[in-house]
């Protein structure tokens, strides 16, 4: 399925080098009704105030993928995030918009979608499945020609479900993430991974 | 519970004997345990062994109740909740949980019957007869806590009877259905069926609650119950009638469901319903509504309270909201009957509320907003007078408050006093009030007369007094009553004072009554003991004096108060029956048409047309906006209605309005300045009230026409009388606010930087009157005055303060003044951030990843700690440290390190300003695409296939670019080709003649000319020509590493040789920024090769060679590395830098001349190497960096006009169209990053008067000292300083301050120079060779041009061929740009008539005029001397740093000095300076012979301008002096600085190595 994955670095930690997490990350993508390309998923990671990154960058934006065979999305975009925390709270989680491009290059919201990094080392096969809000059916009719379509005005509805209720959503397709993680040290403060 | 529990297993012990009883339990009930156990699956209990045995439960009563509790959440899935106690589920226990059931049931069976006839419902659980310990009992119960929804809830099922089966049959397959899928092991349709009859069991007990129905049931069960025990399975069968046929059906669908799986769950069924009927039934019992009648206010008090009114009490009470009187006693009512605690009211018998948010704001006319004001207050006061006085009257009733009468009295006199304040008040208020209304009238009397005068209206202002008929008797009782009430008020007053001054009195009169008796008495026995004390008689009458007698106070005359009160009544207040006017302004009034006004009036009216009024917004005394420019209207308003939005940075000092009239198209001038205060941080937009302020001008103006001027007398009345003068004044009516954020936050500055006590002072003025500053401080202090000064609590005015007082004054409640956004945080910390820190692992991992330079490129960070050493971050902490020390360590001299410093931070910041910039990359940044062959490169490659495989003259080919990214040490390696030199000094012969004659052996030179075959054959055809050979070599050396190519012979040699070297990037980084800051320089170091011959005895000769290869130094060529990079690579032929003298050399130019064999090279004066360098593989230079910037660029701010801008870009664009190759620059960034037109550059500046003095009378030696001065100031290239970001411009002085530059800088100082001189000087920007894109110096002579290197000092004529710019792209003069639009950019072949306008494309031309841009550089240069005591302490300090550094390189060697030889040297330099190192050779070649005669001697003073120390150490390495390994050679080195003004200083290092001859 994945052409690579990347095995990089992505820490986290305690008193010393509490863990290192590594984290590979592939994004393949499916969409099996958007026949359009895909840019790539808007990559934010968030961790509470324990966790402070060592190196790396918080957020990021793959490349847009033109899918050509299927309708699967290749972004095989790296992560590589180092952390150390002094706590577990506020344990990193992804927050993923996927976004596509149609042929005039407008670039429309596909998808919102969030997952935890795993809390034990070693490669994990995540499946994110992202969903957007849909709006109203003028709305839909709009996206459907002209693009553009309801947005979410604050991200942290993608995460907390307090005002989700009010939604109307479509799913958005499923972003595959594969993460390798390398956690270090937390065994010494009896946590179990 | 333990105790229970506990209380269980102990009887359970004592029964383990039983095992006979034990024996048949377990036989019975194994299924019925399993089913049990499945039963209380979430609490299957731990001790079955125990319960097995516990047959004579009756002690276990409390056990009994758990199968009953559990068997109900079977049609009750309310109860399920978490037990306290855990069951016991067992076998016998089961059986004995049955039993007691049975107990239960009959018990409940015989309640039932008593009371089946009577069917009331609620009562069916009533206490249930226990037979054993009661108050463990109950202590269940109310463990349980279920019982009362358990009531209800049969209560309930019983209602609806007719639906009971079918809750039941539903709730028995939900049940099967939950257990279907048990684990295997089971046989699941008998275990479903027993489950399903067991749960029958404990069913009669809700069934028997259904009185009749149950008789039977009950019975049987009694009689089931032996049979039981011994056969559970038939338990279904023991079953009323109906409940058998219930079961069966059940029975049969269970089976049924059991078989057919999931479709059974969802059923199909009608909908419930329910006949309004019963619905409305059963709401009624659960509705409640309220009534709407008043409620009684004993009621809402709690008992024996009298109702209290605050607001008589003359407290502050807000404005209720209104509601209607229904609504509130609906819900009194229902507050009554739900919530009996009565929290819901307060003192007064009514429910609490909030006072009415909604505030009386006036809108109406501007005019009488003040009296409005008044009036309000007025009111309020009015009614505090009238609640105070309530107050006193209520609490002077004794009937009514049998209060303590300390407490009365004390509050009486409170509210006395408050009633004379309040009084005094309302007196004041309406004397205003009066006295405002009066001028009203008046201002609007004088109005009139004004425009009966006139005869014609101005404004439509229109003044109406609205009379309001009053009640003249109603009124004057009213009055009468009020002057009653203060009379009376102010005879009790006196009356009390009265009284008061009596008792004063009283006491006076006793003491002076007792003092007088005293007298008497004393006088009497004085009269006695005269004679026995004569002294004592004339102390005795001083000490007391007599007491003056007290004088009894007069009685208060009500007559004389009355009087004062009518007085004071009449002059403050409306007179009875006096109507009431209201005055009313209404814009209604006709103003009169122009055409009916005289004259002057119409002049008037136009003057006023013409002018108009705008504002301008100061922040902080900085302009930031105005507003458009308006016309004064008719009535003299200005409507701006304008919104600025300031974002501020700067802390708020201060806020400005400057108001300017304009006056038709003249100037403007500043009527006054508005200072409006900084609102306070709650007024936020929305809620800021307008607020006028007034301001007026102190100008003088007068008018030619009607209108009055400014500051002219002028009068009303016809006759003049009444002068007035009137000033220009008005209102800016105003908002000041703060922004509210998107997200509703309010756009405050952050509180901590406020001074609070400043700000607290704001809205408390009153408060520090009274307790000072230091008090708002002091929590107390502000308490106790808000105590004193009767601050009301209630008053929603004070609600902040007495928040604040009360917090601080509670003491041990603590506010935290912070907000924690992740509570917990803290306590669940692994570590704490202190520890977190001091990770040194961590530490390097996000220094890395910041690019901190120590750290950017630092690879494999340890794993560990403990691996890391700590030295790692020494030098990152020390640069921290020191960042504002100056350190002169390093830096010998002060002001260089402090320019070294300056230059760092200006760096930094310029670095941090382009840190996005520089990691946003480009495609081509990442990606190399090949370019896909198309059909005429095809073409062009079957082309190449017929070409010479060796050419004769190969051409160099295009390499494949490399991008940086991926690449390591030893990848890069630069490639210097060598290819030829021309008119390399050659060897003197004639320096034998000034020789001694030689004492052992001849000079080599001699021997040479003796035996010439020895080297070489050439010589002997070069001997005849008197000239001696040089075999010159070319060693070049860069980052230490040295490589030389072969020798060749004369002075004109071929190498044609490629040299390879390694090249290393600064920290193993091969990034463009890090490529492009590196410093290094490539020395190309041509030496001559000397053979000596060292045999002793010639005899050897014959039979051996013994020579010693010595190499002279001739000269060298020194080119950054940066300039490669940028270049890619650089080819041409470059001058040789030579020493001025060179000891043993000399040019044999004159062979040349005479031979006539070149005369463009004749002319030339030094020696020329043709090179060729480059990198392998060539790398990608980083000039990508500043094409992304220059969007960025754009976004600096600049203060050029927008025109101006626009103009450049497409003068550019032009440019860049036409010839795209060469240069043309319009604009600059200054040093401060702002865009600069660069012709602000060019302006005269005065060079140093030393230097103007030097040559009086020779202007071009003048020049070329001016030139020379600006040469050596050191030059220091953009790039590196500022790492490929950008090209910054630093004017004149700055960079005579910083004393270092490149091209731009240098070149901008001498064509300023040369423009003072008085010469024709342009910036001439252009390409050269090694610099690239440089700018030199072109200046107009009588009849030729002059081109100027301002780095080296050195100028070239227009037709020089050696001159190093091969290409002009644009001449910048102080006024225009002019751009080059000849064929030909090579200065050879260009006009330079820059009149021509088809040659030069000027910038400015008819079109676009030179608007007279003033200049950016200073009015003049200020030029310190330098010390000159300074400059020789540098150099004895460098001259003893590099005889170190000379005795370190040779660590094989012994290094003597020569001090003769050193102070000889030392007296020469100055010389050199003096003549800049011309002319001097032959003198002083011969006075060195003279004094070291018996020397064979080497060496060449090295000229360079002071920057740093390194260079210089760099410079004397390269010349490779210290390689000589002559056994007793000596060595020589001198120093010299000749300090230039302004820190310039001009190093000369004489190095010589000297041997003695023998």
């Amino acid at each position: 399925m994945g052409p690579w994955s990347a095995v990089l670095l992505y820490t986290q930690h305690g008193e010393q080098c509490l863990a290192h997490t590594s984290v590979g990350l592939l994004l393949p993508c499916t969409f099996h009704h958007v026949l359009r390309r895909h840019l790539g998923p808007l990559l934010v990671l968030g961790p509470g105030a324990a966790w402070k990154l060592l190196s790396g960058v918080r957020e990021g934006q793959t490349q847009v993928d033109t899918p050509q065979v299927g309708d699967m999305a290749y972004w095989s975009h790296p992560i590589d995030l180092h952390f150390a925390t002094k706590g577990l709270q506020g344990w990193p989680r992804l927050h993923l918009q996927v976004w596509s491009q149609d042929s005039f290059g407008r670039c429309q919201l596909a998808g919102y979608g969030f997952c935890h990094v795993p809390s034990s080392p070693g490669t994990h096969q995540l499946d994110c499945p992202t969903w957007r809000p849909l709006g109203s059916w003028r709305e839909q009719l709009a996206r459907a020609f002209v693009g553009g379509g309801p947005q979410l005005l604050h991200g942290d509805a993608i995460y907390s479900g307090a005002d989700r209720y009010r939604l109307h959503t479509a799913a958005g397709g499923t972003v595959h993430l594969e993460l390798g993680l390398l956690l270090r040290h937390f065994d010494r403060y009896g946590v179990e991974c | 519970m333990n105790p229970q529990e506990e209380k269980v297993k102990i009887i359970t012990e004592e029964f383990i004997e039983n095992d006979e009883d034990a024996d048949v339990g377990r036989q019975k009930t194994s299924r019925v345990q399993r089913r049990k156990r499945k039963k209380q699956l979430p609490t299957a209990g731990p001790d079955e062994m125990v319960s097995e045995k516990s047959h004579l439960g009756d002690q276990q009563e409390p056990g009994h109740e758990d199968p009953n509790a559990d068997a109900r959440p079977l049609s009750m899935p309310t109860r399920r909740g978490p037990r306290s106690l855990p069951p016991i589920p067992s076998a016998s226990r089961t059986g004995f949980a049955e039993f007691s059931m049975r107990e239960r049931m009959r018990e409940k069976l015989q309640a039932a019957r008593s009371k089946a006839e009577s069917a009331l419902l609620q009562e069916i659980p009533t206490p249930r007869p226990r037979r054993l310990r009661s108050p463990s009992e109950k202590e269940l119960e109310t463990e349980f806590g279920t019982e009362p929804g358990g009531k209800i809830q049969t209560t309930q099922q019983e209602d609806d009877s007719q639906s009971y089966s079918r809750v039941k049959f539903r709730d028995s397959v939900r049940k099967i259905k939950s257990k279907t899928p048990v684990p295997p092991g089971f046989p699941s349709a008998e275990e479903a069926y027993n489950f399903f009859t067991f749960n029958f069991d404990p069913e009669p007990e809700e069934s028997e609650e259904k009185p009749k129905a149950k008789n039977r049931d009950g019975a049987n069960q009694e009689e089931g119950e032996g049979e039981e025990e011994e056969a559970p399975v038939p338990e279904g069968i023991d079953k009323t009638d109906e409940e058998v046929l219930l079961d069966d059906k059940d029975a049969v669908d269970f089976l049924l469901g059991l078989d057919r799986g999931a479709e059974d769950i969802v059923a199909v069924r009608p909908a419930d319903y329910e006949s309004v009927h019963i619905r409305l039934q059963k709401e009624k019992e659960l509705l409640f509504i309220p009534s709407r009648r008043t409620v009684p206010t004993y009621k809402k008090l709690p008992e024996n309270v009298q109702p209290r009114f605050l607001e008589d009490e003359g407290l502050y009470i807000g404005a209720r909201l209104e509601v209607p009187r229904t609504n509130q006693n609906i819900m009194e009512n229902r507050l009554l009957m739900q919530e009996p605690g009565r929290r819901w009211f307060g003192d007064d018998g009514r429910i609490l509320a909030l006072p009415n948010p909604i505030k009386p704001f006036p809108s109406r006319p501007l005019v009488l907003t003040q009296e409005q004001d008044i009036k309000a207050e007025l009111e309020t006061l009015y009614k505090k007078l009238q609640a105070l006085r309530n107050a006193v009257q209520v609490s002077l009733n004794p009937a009514k408050t049998p209060k303590s009468l300390d407490t009365t009295r004390r509050a009486i006199n409170e509210y006395k006093s408050e009633i004379r304040q309040t009084r005094k008040l309302r007196d004041i208020e309406q004397e205003k009030d009066r006295t405002l209304l009066k001028t009203i009238i008046k201002v609007w009397k004088e109005m009139k007369s004004l425009r009966e005068f006139q005869r014609f209206t101005n404004t439509p202002l229109k003044l109406v007094l609205r009379k309001e008929k009053v009640d003249q008797k109603a009124d004057e009782e009213a009055y009468e009553a009020e002057i009653q009430a203060e009379i009376s008020e102010l005879l009790e007053e006196h009356r009390e004072e009265y009284e008061q001054r009596m008792d004063e009195y009283r006491s006076a009169h006793q003491q002076w009554k007792a003092w007088k008796k005293a007298q008497r008495t004393k006088k009497k026995k004085k009269k006695q003991g005269v004679e026995e004390h004569p002294d004592d008689e004339m102390e005795e009458p001083y000490p007391e004096e007599d007491p003056v007698k007290p004088v009894p106070p007069e009685p208060t005359n009500q007559a004389v108060i009355e009087q004062e009160v009518r007085e004071r009544a009449a002059q403050s207040r409306r007179r009875p029956g006096e109507p009431m006017l209201v005055p009313e302004l209404s814009l209604a009034g006709s103003v009169t048409p122009n055409d009916q006004c005289p004259r002057v009036e119409v002049l008037r009216r136009e003057d006023v047309k013409r002018r108009s009024v705008y504002l301008k917004v100061l922040f902080n005394d900085k302009e930031v906006s105005r507003t458009n420019s308006r016309p004064l209207g008719a009535d003299f308003r200005v409507h701006f209605g304008q919104i600025f939005n300031l974002q501020i940075v700067n802390w708020p000092e201060s806020l400005t309005l400057q108001v300017y009239e304009t006056v038709g198209h003249s100037g403007t001038t500043l009527l006054a300045e508005v200072f409006l205060p900084i609102p306070e941080t709650t007024v936020v937009t929305g809620r800021a009230p307008l607020e006028e302020v007034e301001f007026s001008s102190n100008q003088h103006v007068t008018l030619d026409h009607e209108g009055v001027g400014s500051g002219v007398p002028f009068s009303f009345e016809a006759d003049g009388s009444n002068q007035l003068t009137l000033m220009t004044s008005g209102k800016v009516s105003n908002s000041v606010s703060w922004a509210i954020g998107e997200n509703g936050i309010p756009l405050i500055p952050p509180l901590s930087q406020q001074n609070i006590g400043f700000r607290s002072a704001l809205k408390r003025a009153d408060a520090i009157s009274s307790i000072g500053t230091s008090g708002l401080t002091d929590m107390k202090k502000l308490a106790k005055w808000a105590a004193e000064s009767k601050l009301d609590p209630n008053d929603p005015n004070n609600a902040p303060l007495m928040q604040l007082i009360l917090v601080a004054t509670s003491g041990e409640s603590y506010v935290p003044d912070f907000f924690r956004l992740e509570q917990l945080q803290q306590e669940f910390n692994f570590v704490s951030d202190e520890e977190l820190n001091r990770s040194k692992r961590f530490r390097l991992l996000r220094l890395r990843s910041q690019e901190v330079p120590e750290f950017r490129n630092y690879k494999q960070i340890p794993v560990y700690d403990r691996e890391i050493m700590e030295k790692v971050f020494q030098d990152y902490e020390k640069r921290l440290r020191d960042r504002n020390v100056i350190e002169t360590k390093d830096h010998i001299d002060t002001h260089r390190a402090i320019v070294a410093k300056y230059l760092q931070q200006v760096r930094e910041s310029v670095i941090n300003r382009f840190l996005i910039a520089k990691h946003h990359f480009l495609l081509a940044d990442l990606i190399v695409e090949e370019e896909v062959p198309n059909i005429s490169i095809l073409g062009l490659r079957l082309f190449k296939l017929a070409e010479q495989k060796r050419p004769l003259r190969p051409r160099r080919k295009g390499r494949k670019k490399v991008t940086v990214q991926n690449l390591s040490d030893g990848d890069i390696k630069l490639l210097v080709n060598i290819i030829r030199a021309y008119d390399i000094p050659v060897r003197k012969p004639i320096t034998s003649k000034f020789q001694q004659p030689p004492r052992s052996s001849r000079t080599f030179s001699e021997k040479q000319a003796a035996s010439p075959t020895t080297h070489s054959p050439t010589h002997s055809a070069d001997y005849p020509l008197s000239q001696v050979l040089v075999r010159p070599f070319v060693e070049v050396s860069f980052q230490r590493t040295i490589c030389h190519t072969t020798t060749a012979d004369g002075p004109n040699p071929s190498w044609n040789e490629e040299l390879e070297l390694p090249f290393r990037a600064p920290n193993g980084d091969y990034s463009t920024t890090s490529l492009q800051s590196v410093k290094d320089d490539v020395f190309i170091n041509i030496f001559d090769e000397v053979l000596y011959d060292v045999l002793e005895d010639d005899r050897e000769r014959a039979s051996g060679i013994h020579t010693r290869i010595e190499r002279h130094w001739l000269g060298c060529v020194k080119i950054p590395f940066s300039t490669i990079y940028f270049q890619a690579k650089i080819d041409g032929t470059f001058k040789i830098d030579t020493p001025p003298v060179l000891l043993g050399y000399s040019k044999e130019r004159s062979v040349v001349a005479e031979r006539g064999f070149d005369p463009v090279r004749s002319l030339s004066e030094g020696s020329y190497i043709t090179l060729f360098i480059t990198m392998e593989p060539q790398l990608v230079p980083g000039e990508s960096v500043r094409e992304k910037t220059s969007d960025m660029l754009k976004k600096f701010d600049s203060q050029e006009d927008e025109k101006l801008l626009q103009a450049t870009e497409k003068f550019q664009a032009e440019c860049a169209l036409k010839f795209p190759n060469r240069q043309c620059l319009t604009t600059v960034i200054d040093i401060s990053g702002k865009t600069v037109f660069i012709t602000r550059y060019l302006k005269p500046l005065n060079p140093p008067q030393e230097l103007l003095n030097a040559y009086p009378n020779n202007p071009q030696a003048t020049a070329e000292l001016v030139a020379r001065y600006v040469s050596l100031i050191p030059f220091l290239p953009d790039t590196v300083s500022f790492a490929g970001i950008c090209d910054l411009w630093s004017t004149s002085d700055q960079f005579l301050d910083l004393l270092a530059g490149d091209e731009e800088e240098h070149a901008v100082l001498l064509c300023n120079y040369f423009l003072s001189l008085g010469k024709k000087a342009w910036l001439m920007m252009g390409n050269a060779i090694p610099e690239g894109p440089t700018a030199y110096v072109l200046t107009r002579e009588q009849s030729h041009y002059l081109i100027w290197n301002p780095c080296s000092g050195h100028f070239y004529g227009q037709f020089d061929t050696f001159c190093p710019l091969k290409s002009v792209g644009c001449l910048i003069g102080p006024d225009n740009i002019w751009f080059n639009i000849q064929r030909h950019d090579s200065p050879l072949r260009i006009n330079f008539d820059i009149t021509k306008p088809k040659l030069w494309k000027s910038f400015f031309s008819r079109s676009l005029p030179y608007p007279g841009l003033s200049s950016v550089q200073p009015e003049e240069l200020i030029y310190q001397r330098t010390d000159k005591a300074a400059a020789a302490e540098l150099q004895d300090r460098i001259e003893k740093i590099l005889k170190e550094k000379i005795m370190d390189w040779r660590p094989r060697h012994l290094t003597r000095w020569n001090r003769y030889c050193t102070s000889t040297l030392r007296h020469f330099l100055p010389l050199l300076e003096r003549s800049q190192g011309e002319d001097v050779e032959d003198d002083h070649r011969a006075e060195l012979l003279k004094q070291l005669g018996d020397y064979r001697f080497s060496g060449f003073p090295l000229h360079m301008p002071y920057s740093e120390l390194k260079p210089l150490i760099e410079a004397v390495y390269s010349t490779g002096v210290h390689n000589i390994d002559v056994p007793n050679v000596e060595f020589a080195l001198a120093v010299y600085i000749h300090p230039y003004p302004k820190n310039v200083l001009s190093v000369w290092i004489y190095v010589a190595s000297l041997i003695r001859n023998r």
